[in-house]
């Protein structure tokens, strides 16, 4: 068969219609989706946390989105739909055209991209998601599958970070997490960024974290957020006595192709979308500052 | 495998005649004083010596300037997608040089790694590759310096060796074998004193272009000194264009955008290059290469570091385009000698 044939093309994306969504804040939302061809929605066998999508308002262009529910596994006994979510902020073209659109339209979506987040080399361990901003949104899937399968994990702390009790994600849901035995919920926002009645904490990410005193020995810390708190977060970590290799991140470069083609998400010879998103403090350190 | 003859001017151009019959023939023409690749429709057309290389490399053949990579039409509240047609058609780039040959090789291997591009795979599946290996440097040449040669085979299907008056041409794939099947009417096998005839053309143009080599453990200098304070200086007079990626054989670079009225729409790629500013702009307003020394440093570091293995090429082939067409006078070549002498005398470490 020539060659022209046998490939198929990477840039046409999967129909998907937005089933449902929920505002998290007055410019995040958090979308539903299913394929609107069954057949497609069977192909698609499912992901590992930490990958991203690559999701079309047709018109106005494409947009990266980490996939935020827990993993969906083909189960014979399971009939539903694999279902997408993502969470996404309004700050430019595409982000602000699929705001714009209600329950039953159609986007397009193509992915999954990139590597994942080693949930199963987590197993037994301690573990701290660092969750700052809409960083939350990366974070989302490998905790949700580290909290549906809580006995397989040591404890679980969830810190999770906003500039203001009304830029707080994920709210609705967290109580949940926080009902789950050996799940702590720490919400902070930062300082001026507190409303009366707010019963979290008041502080910066870094700070609030060396403030909980978590035990470094054994313990695994996830961290996403933009790249100044990750920066300053790092500190912390090495000041607490964390080493590189116990912290996972994201890398979250601008990116197009999604396939390692387009060339502008490379730091050094690391191409984000397809060596990353996901690396470790220790692989990071060994890339230039170029993030 | 490898069959070789000789051919006069004449027979060469009869033979580039009968290649018109069933393929799209790109070759050197000139258009208003400058050489440029364009399908040709006769062989009288084509500059088959050319005096100079053409102003462009041929990788748009490969990789146009813009392209849709798919359609849509909107319809009863939903969308139909629409692959665009494969190019079926055969396509045989003349008259190619060895570095522009190699360039092909480097876009290769971005876009038949991994996931393939449907497009680009279609139209390399569909290309034979005529090269001509080089009869004299350009002033602006400096392929031997990087690890290229003149008569360098990369990428060549068929190539051409320029002896004199006359041609060898070298079958060198199976794809070349399809379109020599028979010698022409009055080649003659070429023999091994016209084959010891390519290493002297080698050593004469190499002979020509006056630049010291790059080294391969300089890769590993520039990637210690990344943040070195000489990219301030060696990127000062960088005006941001970004014509030296858009004349670059090997330079991939590409954006993605929509294209649409309410109706239908595409998806659209074109050209972009790690110059530009927006180029890496995230949407929160982010930008991990703000300054232009930034922007610099990673084109000059994507060609010459950040290689996989020490053997692998440089993502620079050494045409000069760059050198000659920029309109602030850079030269990569400078560049890198100059930032890995300063990184050397100064240490990794000197700052900003």
């Amino acid at each position: 068969m020539p060659l022209a044939e046998a490939v198929p093309n990477p840039y046409q994306p999967s129909l998907v219609r937005i089933h449902d969504f929920l505002d998290e804040t007055p410019d995040v939302r958090t979308l539903r989706l299913q394929f609107v061809d069954d057949n497609e929605a069977g192909g698609f066998a499912g992901w590992e946390p930490g990958q991203f999508g690559q999701f079309t308002v047709f018109g106005a262009g494409e947009s990266v989105f980490a996939l935020a529910n827990a993993p969906w596994r083909p189960n014979g006994d399971r009939a539903s739909a694999p279902t997408i979510e993502c969470t996404f902020r309004m700050v430019g073209k595409v982000t602000s055209a699929l705001r714009a659109m209600s329950k039953g339209q159609v986007i397009g979506f193509r992915g999954p991209y990139g590597n994942h987040f080693p949930v199963d080399d987590w197993k037994g361990k301690d573990l701290v998601f660092i969750g700052g901003g809409i960083g939350m949104a990366a974070l989302r899937s490998a905790m949700l599958d580290v909290i549906n399968r809580k006995s397989e994990f040591g404890d679980v702390v969830i810190l999770n970070g906003a500039r203001s009790v009304g830029d707080m994600v994920y709210t609705d849901e967290m109580p949940g997490w926080q009902e789950v035995d050996g799940v702590e919920v720490v919400r902070t926002v930062d300082p001026g960024g507190e409303t009366e009645g707010w019963d979290g904490e008041v502080g910066l990410l870094p700070n609030v974290f060396e403030g909980l005193g978590l035990d470094p020995d054994g313990r695994i810390v996830i961290a996403c957020g933009p790249p100044i708190m990750l920066h300053y977060l790092f500190l912390s970590l090495g000041k607490v006595g964390y080493s590189p290799d116990q912290v996972v991140t994201t890398l979250e470069n601008k990116m197009k192709c999604g396939i390692g083609h387009c060339g502008r998400c490379y730091v050094g010879p690391f191409s984000v979308c397809r060596d990353g998103p996901v690396v470790t403090w220790a692989e990071l350190n060994e890339l230039p500052k170029d993030y | 495998m490898e069959s070789s003859w000789k051919l006069t001017d004449t027979q060469l151009r009869k033979w580039l005649s009968g290649l018109l019959d069933g393929n799209s023939v790109v070759a050197p023409v000139e258009e208003d004083g400058v050489l440029l690749f364009r399908p040709i429709a006769s062989e009288d057309q084509a500059v088959v010596k050319p005096s100079g290389k053409t102003r462009w490399s041929p990788k748009e053949f490969l990789f146009p300037r813009s392209e849709a990579l798919y359609r849509y039409n909107f319809k009863g509240g939903t969308v139909q997608l629409e692959d665009p047609p494969v190019p079926e058609e055969h396509q045989v780039l003349f008259g190619v040089r060895s570095c522009d040959a190699s360039g092909l090789v480097r876009l290769d291997e971005i876009f038949l790694s991994g996931t393939k591009d449907r497009l680009y795979a279609a139209r390399r599946e569909n290309t034979t590759v005529v090269s001509a290996a080089c009869a004299a440097a350009d002033v602006e040449c400096f392929c031997t310096a990087v690890g290229y040669s003149p008569v360098g085979e990369e990428g060549s299907d068929v190539q051409l060796v320029p002896l004199g008056e006359d041609w060898m041409l070298r079958v060198l794939t199976d794809k070349g074998r399809d379109l020599v099947s028979d010698a022409g009417d009055g080649w003659t096998a070429a023999t091994a004193k016209d084959g010891k005839r390519i290493a002297e053309l080698e050593k004469s143009v190499a002979g020509q272009i006056e630049r010291s080599p790059v080294n391969r453990e300089w890769s590993q200098v520039l990637e210690e000194g990344f943040e070195h304070g000489a990219w301030d200086r060696l990127a000062q007079h960088c005006l941001g264009c970004s014509v030296c990626a858009y004349v670059c054989p090997s330079c991939s670079c590409f954006d993605m955008n929509h294209e649409a009225n309410a109706w239908c729409g595409e998806q659209c790629r074109s050209w972009d290059a790690c110059t530009f500013p927006l180029f890496t702009h995230h949407a929160s307003g982010h930008n991990p290469r703000e300054t232009k020394q930034e922007r610099y440093r990673q084109r000059v570091l994507h060609k010459f570091a950040f290689r996989e293995e020490d053997e692998d090429p440089f993502r620079c082939v050494g045409c000069g385009r760059c050198v000659s067409l920029c309109p602030a006078g850079l030269d990569i070549v400078n560049t890198v000698s100059a930032a890995v002498e300063a990184i050397r005398e100064e240490g990794a470490d000197a700052a900003r």
